[in-house]
């Protein structure tokens, strides 16, 4: 948990209106797709955490630990492992993918970006109702 | 008090469905036919089947969701109607981020509702280089219609229309380039523009609200839950499937055998030869073939609000280069999908995503000539492979500059692009840095959700998977009707070309068992 911790706060967004203190509800929503995901990668998951967090050696040749990092080195390092692909950099994807999917959903974010799709829902739902009444 | 209105679609029946998770011990059932799976060519497949007459049992491994459940919280509809939460890859260089739908209605259930048919260029290759009877312009007419009329095709009223579908059309004008009205399978669309995510007013008319509740209307049946792992055989005679009841988090539960004397595989082009070659077929066709019809995503940014969530989903595309193989089209997609596709960490990605209102996201989808497969992983589940050839990141690239380009006409100021080692565009004047760059497929972001030509159809047994109506070769009893049967990369949105295959497919079958169709006020009620 401490490394997926420390993979959010390098990926997060920051700066731009979106200092959102939701790094909490980012790690629940990365957490609660887990169990949706195939067994072999829902397994192979937590190893490749570790892997992560013991291979700033190998990607830019730092030793030490991505939790030991500092948010700015813990952001090189994984962008350079994206870049340079492999197992390591499909982790670092599919980690990234879910950071900035729970971000970029969650209410306080959406009302920053000034998107209210779900209130638009309920609207154009009656309206349709309205448009096919027999 | 008011009561507000709701569509009719929230109030489909869906009768003779058992639910799979409430089944507590191991069943044995019967069928004259089972359809695995209940996508467009399943549902169409098994609609079919029960209107000559046949006791059809369908089987799918997701669950029904109905339309009135339908959110936009990505995060919900994803784990709740996509496979593996959406997490599924094609391995390659690059990896191609792919996405299928594992709910009853399958992938129309998330698709964004286009009903291309299928371009005459690529039937007439069918027909005639590969000597499949019947697959010309001409045989498919009668049922590209009948599909359209289940689809219920039309185009996007304009009052639909948002902000971002004027700016592609001013685009296109500036270039001359033609646009196509996409025709789309809906019902007074209102633009809420939910597709990917299950449409929540009932518009689009997908299976689950459209073939499916028809077959069970009809006197079919449907088992939900259900994953189908093996077929059943006596000789090389199929009889029936075997599988696990599995719950919403893929775990499995009870066991059910289905015996049919015809089998329907329509799980889609990944599980389809994932099961053929579980069941220990091993023909040399099954699994190869596969193509992915790749889709890079470019993103023009704008002075202008845009508002790209307010207006309908592609009411247009540009067709102009698609006997070039290069689709172009454009969606809104929800903040969190989008960001995943731009580039950056933290505030580089920030910067991006604070001008997300005033983001046009546009689309090329190429054809692709490479052929992947489909394999067993150790697990005994299928996974893709393709690594696309240099013809096609060839194309890939011409269709990126070309998006660029239209994007730079209707406007934008900046163009967001889907290469790491090139990620934006400043100016028209910078668009040849796109085809001069190094073709290094490892730099480009793809991602698709139209694959196919897993058990494709051929003339001969050394060719394709199955014969020219999709009957498994070296089987009795067995065929198949989703997108593994295309012969070769379509290059448009695939649903009409599976549906109108499936109707096509259905037909000869039942013509070489003496079977027609029925009307339907001949159609038999079974109680469920």
């Amino acid at each position: 948990m401490r490394i997926l911790r420390a993979a959010v706060a390098a990926i997060r967004p920051r700066g731009h209106g979106f200092d959102h203190p939701i790094d909490d509800a980012v790690l629940a929503g990365i957490e609660g797709f887990l169990p949706h995901l195939p067994p072999p990668m829902r397994l192979s998951f937590p190893l490749g955490l570790h892997l992560l967090e013991w291979a700033p050696a190998l990607v830019v040749r730092r030793w030490t630990r991505l939790t030991r990092m500092s948010e700015s080195d813990a952001r090189a390092y994984l962008e350079r492992a994206l870049i340079a692909g492999g197992p390591l950099g499909a982790l670092v994807l599919g980690v990234r993918t879910l950071v900035l999917l729970t971000f970029y959903q969650h209410p306080d974010v959406l009302r920053t970006l000034e998107v209210d799709w779900a209130g638009r829902r309920d609207a154009l739902v009656a309206r349709r109702a309205e448009l096919v009444k027999p | 008090m008011s009561v507000t209105a709701t569509p009719p679609e929230h109030h489909v029946a869906y009768p003779n469905v058992l639910v799979g998770t409430e089944l507590g011990t191991d069943r044995t059932l019967a069928a004259d036919a089972v359809v695995v799976g209940t996508g467009a060519g399943g549902a169409s497949a098994a609609a079919r089947l029960r209107a000559a007459g046949l006791d059809v049992l369908m089987v799918e491994e997701g669950g029904l969701h109905r339309t009135e459940t339908f959110t936009t919280d990505p995060t919900t509809m994803i784990q709740r109607l996509y496979r593996d939460a959406g997490t599924s890859m094609i391995f390659g260089t690059p990896p191609i981020l792919f996405a299928e739908g594992r709910c009853v209605g399958g992938s129309t259930v998330i698709n964004g509702g286009m009903s291309w048919r299928t371009p005459a260029r690529v039937l007439e290759h069918w027909e005639r280089t590969l000597q499949l009877e019947a697959t010309g312009p001409g045989a498919m007419e009668p049922y590209f219609e009948e599909a359209e009329r289940i689809l219920h095709v039309e185009p996007n009223q304009e009052d639909t229309w948002g902000r971002n579908t004027h700016l592609f059309l001013d685009g296109a004008r500036a270039l001359g380039w033609p646009v196509a009205q996409a025709p789309r399978n809906m019902r007074r669309c209102v633009g809420l523009n939910n597709c990917a995510l299950g449409c929540p007013t009932g518009a689009k008319q997908a299976m689950h609200v459209t073939q499916v509740p028809r077959a069970l209307a009809d006197g079919a049946a449907l088992v939900t839950h259900l994953r189908v792992d093996r077929l059943l055989w006596q000789g090389t005679r199929v009889v029936g499937v075997r599988g696990r009841i599995v719950d919403d988090l893929g775990r499995a539960r009870a066991r059910v055998r289905i015996h049919a004397p015809l089998v329907v595989l329509a799980a889609g082009a990944r599980h389809t030869p994932g099961i053929l070659k579980r069941s220990g077929l091993r023909a040399r066709a099954i699994g190869r073939g596969l193509h992915t019809h790749p889709n890079a995503k470019c993103v023009g940014i704008f002075d202008e609000r845009i508002d790209p969530w307010k207006g309908t989903h592609q009411a247009f595309h540009i067709h102009r280069f698609l006997d070039d193989g290069i689709l172009i089209g454009y969606a809104a997609v929800p903040p969190g999908l989008l960001a995943a596709a731009l580039p950056g960490f933290g505030a580089e990605n920030a910067e991006h995503m604070a001008l997300y209102n005033h983001m046009l996201t546009a689309a090329t989808l190429v054809e692709d000539e490479t052929e992947g497969r489909v394999r067993l992983g150790p697990d005994r589940q299928p996974f893709m492979q393709q690594t696309l050839g240099q013809a096609d990141v060839a194309r890939l690239h011409r269709g990126v500059a070309l998006t660029a380009e239209l994007l730079f006409a209707a406007g934008a100021r900046r163009v967001l692009l889907p290469f790491s080692d090139l990620p934006a565009l400043e100016n028209p004047g910078q668009i040849g840095r796109v085809t001069e760059r190094r073709p290094d497929r490892g730099t480009t972001e793809l991602m698709t959700v139209h694959i196919m030509g897993t058990a494709r159809m051929a003339a001969d047994a050394t060719r394709g998977a199955t014969d020219a109506s999709g009957a498994v070769y070296g089987t009795q009893g067995l065929v198949v009707a989703d997108a593994s049967v295309l012969p070769s990369s379509i290059g448009v949105n695939p649903q009409e070309t599976i549906i109108a295959m499936t109707l096509r497919n259905v037909d000869r079958w039942l013509a070489t068992r003496g079977l027609g169709r029925r009307g339907p006020q001949q159609a038999a009620t079974r109680e469920g």
